[in-house]
């Protein structure tokens, strides 16, 4: 037991240590190196920094030098098979031509609109720094889908620039050397872009997936399988870091659309195929004025503060008038109700007077009976005097006044 | 003495296949780990630098591995260091082989092989996904993994031809 111990520490320390011949160093001395490298280069140490940038540019190239064969190969293959397809695509590219010319001017004046529409909210970008780079690089590794290009950081390449294709999005700038630069293709698998689904501005993050197809992970619009037609994957500009409306691919509405959980997205590009890349950033319009221009422009400011200022007093004095107008309207109505008091309180008094009246000749009426009763013997006419007749006028005013005596008073 | 010339030289440029194949390997466009095929691709730098740091250890030097490892790593876009470490780790798994041996055979070899290619594998697994947080594909990862020890046998057979027939003739004579 405790020899077969010695024996597995020997060979493990003759593993490590022994050098072979010709051998410079131990493998646990380079293994040592190896972890350094990683630590400080994880650490960004400025020597390592230094060291990899050099080690880069020489690895491209070469790299560039050593699959020249295999893409000289691979090219001729290509020439070879598209001379075999001449006829075929000739013809159809033919039909898709003459559908495409009817369909240009439509686009066009759609895009004349849009153009117009951004900039009236703000959001027109426009391409500040445009380079045409070739592809030195397409080794596709399990780790990361990426290309090198042929320009740098002497060519005015930054980070988290754009890399497009025919005007496709093809990726982003993810490292730059003095001479050449890795981007970041979007079918990588780390590759997070937000996208918007079209139609239904549908709002996502996409992610790569395999070499033609990437895949939403975070939808916002969770019905989006109940939505079967065919959906075009655009750039939504979300976050900033990508401008809105690069074309991306195309979400297919076929028969398992309903039921595919993946939303699987496929490029309209085919990212083994690149040559040439555009590499672009984009930045907010932003119009160079002259002298004389400015003026007018600060004319055109003032006017429109002016203006602005009118139309708030206009505002206020709408709203002011109609607080009056609010007002009279209620005044109004209090004015009608109370004139209908008003008459309803008149009618009241009229009918209050003619009682009072009535009241008042009932009286008199009931003075006059009871007077009559006592005085009407001295005023009646009767054969021996030659007093007022029973009913007139006279008569009454005869018993009002106690009698005869009274009159001649 | 034409003859002895000539197989000096063939010898010579025999010795540098190993190496050439190495860095061809790593520095190509073309990667067998990665091919497009759904379920099928291998690591052919593991088999290379297995076989020629088992069977003959002078072919391929220590220090050209750790190179090989680090051009690997710039043109995957891989942390700088990362594959020198696996190739090494390789080296080791192969010396102590070596070792420990007294009769080789293929299928002790291939099997020693599958256990150390799962070891790195899973290293390089851990390293990527919780240090670097580069996020990769487990399935594939076990697809290379299985191809990879599947086509040891082939390749390691074809490599011993090989030197059979450069070498084998020569050392006849």
């Amino acid at each position: 037991m405790e020899t077969s111990r010695d024996d597995f520490v020997i060979a493990i320390r003759s593993a490590f240590l022994k050098k072979g011949t010709q051998q410079r160093f131990s493998l646990l001395s380079l293994i040592f190196f190896s972890i350094v490298f990683l630590i400080l280069g994880s650490l960004n140490f400025k020597v390592i920094d230094y060291i990899k940038k050099g080690i880069k540019e020489i690895v491209y190239r070469s790299s560039f030098i050593v699959s020249g064969p295999e893409n000289f190969l691979k090219d001729n293959y290509l020439i070879i098979n598209n001379h075999f397809n001449l006829y075929e695509e000739r013809i159809k590219n033919i039909d898709e031509l003459n559908y495409l010319r009817s369909r240009n001017l439509s686009q066009q004046i759609i895009t004349l609109e849009n153009i117009k529409y951004k900039k009236l909210i703000d959001d027109y970008f426009i391409g500040n720094n445009e380079t045409v780079a070739k592809v030195l690089i397409d080794k596709q590794s399990p780790f990361l889908r990426s290309v090198i290009i042929n320009k740098g950081s002497k060519n005015n390449i930054e980070l988290g620039m754009l890399v497009l294709n025919e005007g496709y999005l093809v990726g982003k700038i993810v490292e730059v050397n003095f001479f050449t630069s890795r981007a970041l293709l979007i079918s990588d698998i780390n590759s997070k872009i937000p996208v918007s689904l079209q139609p239904g501005d549908i709002q996502a993050i996409m992610s790569g997936k395999d070499k033609q197809e990437g895949v939403l992970q975070y939808v916002k619009d969770k019905n989006l399988s109940d939505i079967n037609e065919e959906k075009q994957v655009l750039t939504s500009g979300a976050g900033g870091v990508f401008k809105s409306g690069i074309p991306i691919g195309v979400i297919y509405a076929d028969e398992d659309f309903a039921i595919n959980l993946d939303r699987v997205v496929s490029f309209h590009k085919d990212f083994s195929q690149l040559k040439y890349v555009k590499v672009v950033s984009f930045s907010k319009e932003n119009n160079l004025l002259d002298l004389s221009s400015k003026r007018n422009a600060q004319k055109i400011e003032n006017e429109i503060e002016e203006t602005n200022q009118q139309q708030e007093t206009l505002k206020i004095l709408l709203e002011q008038k109609q607080i009056a107008d609010e007002i009279r309207i209620k005044i109004q109505k209090e004015n009608d109700i109370l004139r209908n008091e008003s008459v309803r309180l008149k009618n009241e008094i009229l009918l209050e007077k003619k009682n009072n009246q009535q009241n008042i000749n009932q009286k008199g009426e009931i003075k006059f009976l009871e007077m009559n009763l006592v005085y009407g013997h001295k005023c009646r006419k009767s054969i021996f005097n030659r007093l007022y007749k029973v009913g007139t006028t006279e008569y009454k005013e005869c018993v009002l006044n106690k009698g005869l005596k009274k009159i001649d008073e | 003495m034409n003859k002895i010339n000539r197989n000096n030289i063939v010898h010579n440029l025999y010795r540098y296949i190993p190496i050439t194949l190495l860095f061809v390997s790593v520095l190509n466009e073309s990667d067998f780990s990665n091919l497009g095929l759904k379920y099928f691709s291998f690591n052919f730098s593991y088999i290379l630098i297995f076989y020629y740091s088992l069977k003959k250890k002078e072919s391929l030097g220590y220090i050209a591995i750790f190179i090989a490892g680090l051009f690997n790593d710039v043109v995957l876009g891989a942390p700088i260091g990362l594959s020198s470490l696996m190739y090494l780790i390789l080296c080791v798994a192969t010396s102590y082989l070596r070792n420990i041996t007294l009769t080789p055979s293929l299928i002790k070899d291939g099997i020693f092989f599958l256990i150390t290619i799962l070891i790195i594998n899973s290293l390089l697994f851990i390293i990527l996904n919780f240090i670097f947080g580069f996020e990769s594909n487990y399935y594939e990862q076990i697809t290379s993994i299985i191809w990879t020890f599947l086509l040891y046998f082939l390749f390691s057979t074809m490599f011993d031809f090989f030197d059979h027939y450069f070498l084998g003739k020569n050392n006849v004579r």
